[in-house]
């Protein structure tokens, strides 16, 4: 196996591995020492089943079940395997048509488009995500990655003290309030959970910015300031140094870091053109994204 | 006579042998209408205007807006005359705005890139910002140049927004950053106007992209379509080789072009005195027939 960065420090190529096949306990800890190192790392040419993406992505911890897939009726789902996100534009089972332009489904995954880590409303974050590429649109559909880690590092020492102990609340809701569209349905999925601004990573022990569009909130800052605020400092993070944009192939699997990642889609033209991704993600139990105890937070 | 330096590879002009105080000949004003008409930005160091003389200057490129009957101010509250907008952090006594006042926080807006007065039927031609207290620290201005913008965008992306009309309000400004605190009263002034996206400049024959943060909808798309195109698009056309920031120095006075400019406010200490005055050129006619949304 043999891992090429693709800008110094960030987003490694792997090949060499055949990741249909069962992995061995090295060749899991080497993918992890590379996302380490690279927090984003693309595997070209991987023709995985859906059973196969489950087996591989669960070399690396608990997989998390999408809250759609929850909550839909099994006879509904799209995909055997319940594990599997469906991050297509095709109105459910029916993969010959595709969603309507005024598709709640739609409205929501155009959110997607914002910077987010993923699943970082939820108490505990998540770790990894994986995304493998079955259908590609000719235009646009990229998936774009800033390194958070380096956006950190870029911070003056002023700002770094400012953010440091920052404490923050992440809700679905703030994400898709900034695009107009309201999130409605259980109250408790909907409630901020608190966490740090700064996590330090477990194993490398650097610190990285815990941005996502989903928070709305800064523990004791007026709410505009703290909008105005983040935005900012998500511009900062964002800047195109940070910023590597895939270019989806069929075949490719990519996985990321949330903890140290932020992603977003780009525009394709989702009315006329197919694009269909099947997304496993990792609970980040124990990963330095578990949300901060509400007694601390109170603090 | 005046003459204009080029402060940056896409716009703005630094302009010298100019003095506000006074009154300007013709010759003055026609030199500056086409330096602004070029540049989209003037900027004119220590000019150490009384709101008269700002307003003397202002008035010689047309009528100018009176900020009555929009924004969050009511009068008795206002420390300036109706012709300026008080773009300081000051109340009618002359104290530093508490953090938590309801001005305070509506103001933030200002620090997401917009057009002045693009929410009004008729938007802004001119702005011109005096600033008579600076802060050290923080609170710059910055410009983005909204031809430069269009013109980098391809043909494809060209001929997608060309008809393209927005609806402008500054409830959906204010609604970015989480202010709602709006009275019925105030909403009611605050009713969303429609604009073209794309201009074309009445002297300079430049097209521009159109945005402000007041857009909060495209006619005839889904809101959260509307307002992830609008903010993609946003983000290249102020992306870093189009913007620049202008650091205050005291008595600087910097004059816009709100038609294919766009601004935004940096951040600052909440308890430090700014005090700058604006005052605003009222545009000519509607960007579109049916300017009521």
């Amino acid at each position: 196996m043999m891992i090429q960065p693709i800008q110094p420090g960030f987003v490694g190529v792997v090949t060499g591995i055949d990741i249909c096949q069962p992995l061995t306990a090295p060749e899991v800890a080497q993918i992890e020492a590379g996302m380490d190192s690279f927090a984003v790392l693309s595997f070209p040419n991987q023709p995985l089943t859906d059973e196969q993406q489950v087996v591989f992505s669960a070399n690396f911890g608990e997989l998390e079940i999408p809250l759609a897939a929850q909550m839909m009726a099994p006879e509904k789902r799209r995909f055997q395997k319940i594990e599997l996100g469906d991050i297509s534009n095709f109105d459910g089972k029916n993969t010959d048509k595709l969603r309507d332009r005024e598709d709640s489904r739609r409205m929501y995954a155009l959110a997607n488009r914002l910077w987010h880590s993923d699943a970082s409303f939820r108490a505990v974050g998540a770790g990894y995500t994986l995304l493998h590429s079955r259908v590609n649109p000719t235009k646009g559909g990229n998936t774009e990655f800033a390194d958070m880690r380096a956006a950190y590092d870029a911070l003056d020492a002023k700002t770094k003290a400012l953010v440091d102990d920052m404490i923050v609340g992440h809700s679905i809701v703030y994400s898709r309030e900034q695009i107009g569209f309201e999130v409605k349905g259980d109250a408790d999925n909907l409630k901020p959970v608190k966490h740090r601004l700064v996590v330090t990573h477990p194993v490398t022990g650097r610190k990285s910015l815990y941005l996502s569009s989903h928070i709305g909130e800064i523990d004791g800052w007026l709410i505009p300031e703290a909008r105005a605020f983040l935005r900012d400092l998500t511009e900062h993070a964002t800047q195109r140094q940070f910023v590597y944009s895939h270019k989806w192939e069929v075949n490719d699997l990519v996985m990321w870091d949330n903890r140290t990642v932020m992603h977003r889609a780009t525009r394709f033209d989702d009315l006329k053109e197919r694009r269909d991704l099947r997304r496993t993600s990792i609970k980040g139990v124990g990963l330095g994204v578990d949300s901060v105890p509400v007694q601390q937070a109170a603090e | 006579m005046i003459s204009v330096r080029p402060f940056h590879d896409l716009f703005v002009g630094e302009v010298s042998g100019a003095d506000l105080t006074r009154p300007q000949t013709e010759a003055e004003i026609a030199a500056i209408e086409a330096a602004i008409a070029e540049h989209a930005v003037l900027v004119f160091r220590d000019q150490r205007v009384t709101d008269e003389q700002q307003l003397a200057f202002s008035e010689r490129f047309g009528p100018l807006e009176h900020t009555g009957g929009t924004g969050i101010s009511k009068p008795g509250e206002q420390r300036l005359h109706p012709a300026f907008a008080d773009v300081s952090n000051l109340d009618v006594d002359g104290a530093v705005l508490a953090r938590d006042n309801r001005r305070r926080l509506y103001s933030l807006g200002n620090m997401l890139w917009h057009s002045d007065s693009s929410f009004k039927a008729v938007p802004a031609k001119y702005s011109l910002l005096s600033g008579r207290v600076v802060v050290e620290k923080g609170g710059e201005t910055e410009f983005a140049d909204m031809r430069a913008a269009y013109d980098a965008l391809d043909e494809a992306a060209k001929a997608e927004i060309e008809d393209l009309i927005c609806e402008h309000s500054l409830i959906y400004s204010r609604e970015v950053l989480g202010f709602g605190d709006l009275t019925d009263a105030e909403r009611a002034t605050m009713r969303p106007v429609r604009q073209t996206l794309v201009r074309t400049h009445l002297v300079s024959g430049r097209k521009s992209v159109y945005l402000a943060s007041h857009i909060g909808r495209i006619v005839g798309w889904p809101v959260p379509e509307a307002r992830a195109f609008i903010r993609d698009l946003t983000e290249k056309a102020t992306r870093p080789e189009f913007v620049y920031r202008h650091v205050w120095r005291p008595f600087d006075l910097v004059m816009w072009d709100n038609r294919c400019t766009m601004h935004r406010a940096r951040r600052f200490k909440s308890d430090a005195v700014r005090d700058m005055r604006r005052t605003t050129v009222a545009g000519d006619a509607p960007t579109v027939a049916l300017a009521a949304a």
